[in-house]
C-alpha cells in the first residue's frame, strides 16, 4: 500500500513531517490534585495525578524517595470495533509500566520521600500514539498537581514507510508493519528518556528517524509551555493580582 | 475520600434541614448541567455530561447482528458502565467492578425495561433489519471520568444525550437470498437514521439526608446519606423504574413522597435537558462545518 503518495502527501493529508492537530488542556477532572486532556488528531487520552500523599500500602513505601505508580486503561469505545477488554491485560501492564518508568525519571522523587504519588492515564480514542499522548498528559498533570520535576518530559513517535520518515504515525500508518519509534524526551536537559522501536532498520536510517521524533518531541515541550504559561496566567487573572 | 469532620457533617445536615445546602442550592436544585455532544467521533453516538464535579462520557456503538429467537422483531440494547481510576484513587485495578456493576444494572433496569423490553425508553423494533435475521445491536457504554455524586442521573443524562447524537447507517437487505441463508446487507455510509429520543426517561435520585430529602447530592452529601431512592421517570411523568440502596429502611409512605418529589423534579429536569442536549447538537454541528472550511 501507498503510505506517501507521489505528490508527497501522506493518506491523511499530512505531509512526512508534519504532526497532527494537537489539542492540551489542563484541569479535566475535577476532584484530581492535577489533570489534564491530551488530544494529537483522533487521539484522546485524560490524566489524573493524584498526590504527593500517605503510602497507602506501607509495605511498599521507600524511605528515601516517592513511590510513583501509573495505571494505563482504555475505554470499551475507544478502538474502532468495540471490545470489552479485562483489567489488567498484558499491553495495558506494560504501558503502565512504560508511563511509570518515563515519568519518574523526571519527577524529584528524593524531595518527598515516604509519599506516593498515583497517576492514571485514561484512552478515550485510540488512533495511533497513544503510548505519547498518555505521556505527554502525564507530564501536563504532573506539572498541574505542582508536582516537582526537573523538566517537562515528552513523546513523540515517528516511523519509516515508503522509505520516507514519518513523524507521529495514526493508527492505519501504525498497523502498516513499518517500524515505529517512540521517543520520550527532556527537552530542556536534551535527554532522551524513553526509546522504544520495533522491526528492523539499517542504523543510518534509524538516526534519522530518531532526530525526526526529537524534533517531534521538541515541537510539543514548546506547545505543553504554552498551554502552562496560559493556564497560569489565567490562574493569576482569577486571583486578581 | 476525603474523611469529614464532625463540623462539617453538621453543617452539611443542618444546611439541608434548613434548605440551603453547602453550595447554595435548595434541596431540590440540580447543579449546573453541561453538555457536549459528538465528544468521540469513532462512536456512532457521543456525549459527554458534567453534573458540577461529576463527569462521564457515553457512547453508542451499532453492531449488526441477530436478534433473539424469541423476540425475532426486536433489536438488542445492553448498557455497562466503567469506572476509570482518573476519577477516584479506589477504582484502580479493578476497583470500581463493584460500583461500575451497579450502576450498569441499575441504569439496564430503568432504561430498557423487563425482560420482554416491553416499557424500553428505546423502541426496540425501530433497531430491527430483517424480521428474525438481521438487527442492531446497540452498545452503550458509560465511562466516569470524574465522580462527585450522583453518577446514574448524569449516567442516564448522558445516554439520553448520546441517543440523541446518534445516526444509525441505513441498511438495505440483498433480495433472493433463500430463507435459511444470512441474507447480505448492503450498509450505507450517507443515510442516517436518527432515534426519537423522547421517550426515553430520566433518572432522578431522591438522597435521604436525616429527615429531608435531595437532588443531586455531591459525593460528601452522599457520605452522610441514610438511603436514596432513584427514580427513572418518563416525559409523560410515568415512572418507568425505581430503585432504592442504602441500608436504611425507609416507610412506605416516604417512599411514595419521594416518587411524588421526583416526578415533580422530572417536569422541569426534562425540558431543561432537552433544550441543553439540542443546544448541544447545534454546537456540534456547527463545529463539523468549521473543520471543513479552511
Amino acid at each position: 500500500m501507498e503510505y506517501v503518495k507521489l505528490s508527497g502527501f501522506r493518506l491523511d493529508g499530512r505531509r512526512p513531517t508534519e504532526m497532527r492537530h494537537i489539542h492540551a488542556e489542563v484541569g479535566a477532572v475535577a476532584n484530581a490534585d492535577g489533570s489534564a486532556s491530551f488530544e494529537m488528531g483522533n487521539t484522546k487520552v485524560i490524566a489524573a495525578v493524584y498526590g504527593p500523599k500517605e503510602v497507602e500500602n506501607k509495605g511498599q513505601q521507600i524511605g528515601n524517595k516517592a513511590l510513583v505508580r501509573c495505571e494505563y486503561s482504555m475505554a470499551n469505545f475507544s478502538t474502532g470495533d468495540r471490545a470489552r477488554r479485562p483489567k489488567g491485560d498484558r499491553r495495558s501492564t506494560e504501558l503502565s509500566l512504560v508511563i511509570r518508568q518515563t515519568m519518574e525519571a523526571c519527577i524529584l522523587t528524593h524531595l518527598m520521600p515516604r509519599s506516593q504519588i498515583d497517576i492514571y492515564v485514561q484512552v478515550l480514542q485510540a488512533d495511533g500514539g497513544t503510548r505519547s499522548a498518555c505521556i505527554n498528559a502525564a507530564t501536563l498533570a504532573l506539572a498541574d498537581a505542582g508536582i516537582p520535576m526537573c523538566d517537562l518530559v515528552t513523546s513523540c513517535a515517528a516511523g519509516y514507510l515508503n522509505s520516507t520518515p514519518l513523524l507521529d504515525l495514526n493508527y492505519l500508518e501504525d498497523s502498516a508493519g513499518g517500524p515505529d519509534v517512540t521517543v520520550g524526551l527532556l527537552s530542556k536537559l536534551d535527554k532522551v528518556t524513553l526509546l522504544q522501536m520495533d522491526a528492523k532498520l539499517p542504523l543510518d536510517i534509524f538516526e534519522n528517524v530518531m532526530q525526526l521524533a526529537i524534533e517531534g518531541c521538541k515541537a510539543i515541550a514548546n506547545l505543553i509551555r504554552q498551554v502552562l504559561l496560559e493556564n497560569t496566567k489565567k490562574l493569576e487573572y482569577l486571583r486578581g493580582t | 475520600m476525603v474523611g469529614l469532620s464532625a463540623g462539617e457533617k453538621n453543617f452539611i445536615r443542618g444546611g439541608i434541614e434548613q434548605d440551603l445546602r453547602a453550595d447554595g442550592r435548595q434541596r431540590q436544585d440540580f447543579r449546573p448541567i453541561l453538555i457536549e455532544t459528538g465528544v468521540i467521533p469513532q462512536a456512532n453516538g457521543s456525549a459527554r455530561v458534567r453534573f458540577g464535579a461529576t463527569d462521564v462520557i457515553a457512547s453508542v456503538k451499532a453492531e449488526l447482528g441477530k436478534p433473539n429467537p424469541l423476540q425475532p422483531g426486536r433489536g438488542k440494547v445492553a448498557i455497562y458502565v466503567d469506572c476509570s481510576p482518573t476519577a477516584a484513587p479506589a477504582f484502580e485495578r479493578g476497583g470500581g467492578e463493584e460500583l461500575s456493576t451497579e450502576l450498569s444494572a441499575a441504569l439496564q433496569k430503568c432504561l430498557l425495561g423487563g425482560k420482554s423490553g416491553a416499557g424500553a425508553g428505546i423502541d426496540l423494533s425501530s433497531l430491527m433489519v430483517l424480521e428474525g435475521k438481521v438487527c442492531w445491536d446497540l452498545y452503550i457504554d458509560g465511562l466516569v471520568v470524574s465522580s462527585d455524586g450522583n453518577l446514574l442521573d448524569a449516567l442516564a443524562a448522558a445516554i439520553k444525550a448520546a441517543l440523541t447524537n446518534t445516526g444509525i447507517p441505513k441498511v438495505d437487505v440483498g433480495v433472493g437470498a433463500s430463507p435459511d441463508e444470512q441474507p447480505e446487507v448492503n450498509i450505507s455510509d450517507e443515510e442516517f437514521l436518527q432515534f426519537d429520543t423522547s421517550a426515553v426517561p430520566v433518572i432522578i435520585t431522591l438522597t435521604k439526608v436525616g429527615r429531608e430529602y435531595i437532588v443531586d447530592a455531591t459525593s460528601d452529601e452522599e457520605s452522610q446519606m441514610s438511603s436514596a431512592v432513584s427514580v427513572s421517570v418518563n416525559s409523560h411523568g410515568k415512572v418507568c423504574g425505581l430503585i432504592k440502596r442504602g441500608g436504611a429502611g425507609l416507610d412506605a409512605s416516604v417512599i411514595l413522597d419521594m416518587v411524588s418529589a421526583a416526578r415533580h423534579v422530572s417536569q422541569k429536569l426534562i425540558p431543561l435537558l432537552d433544550s441543553e442536549i439540542d443546544a448541544a447538537e447545534a454546537a456540534s454541528l456547527a463545529g463539523q462545518g468549521s473543520d471543513v472550511d479552511p
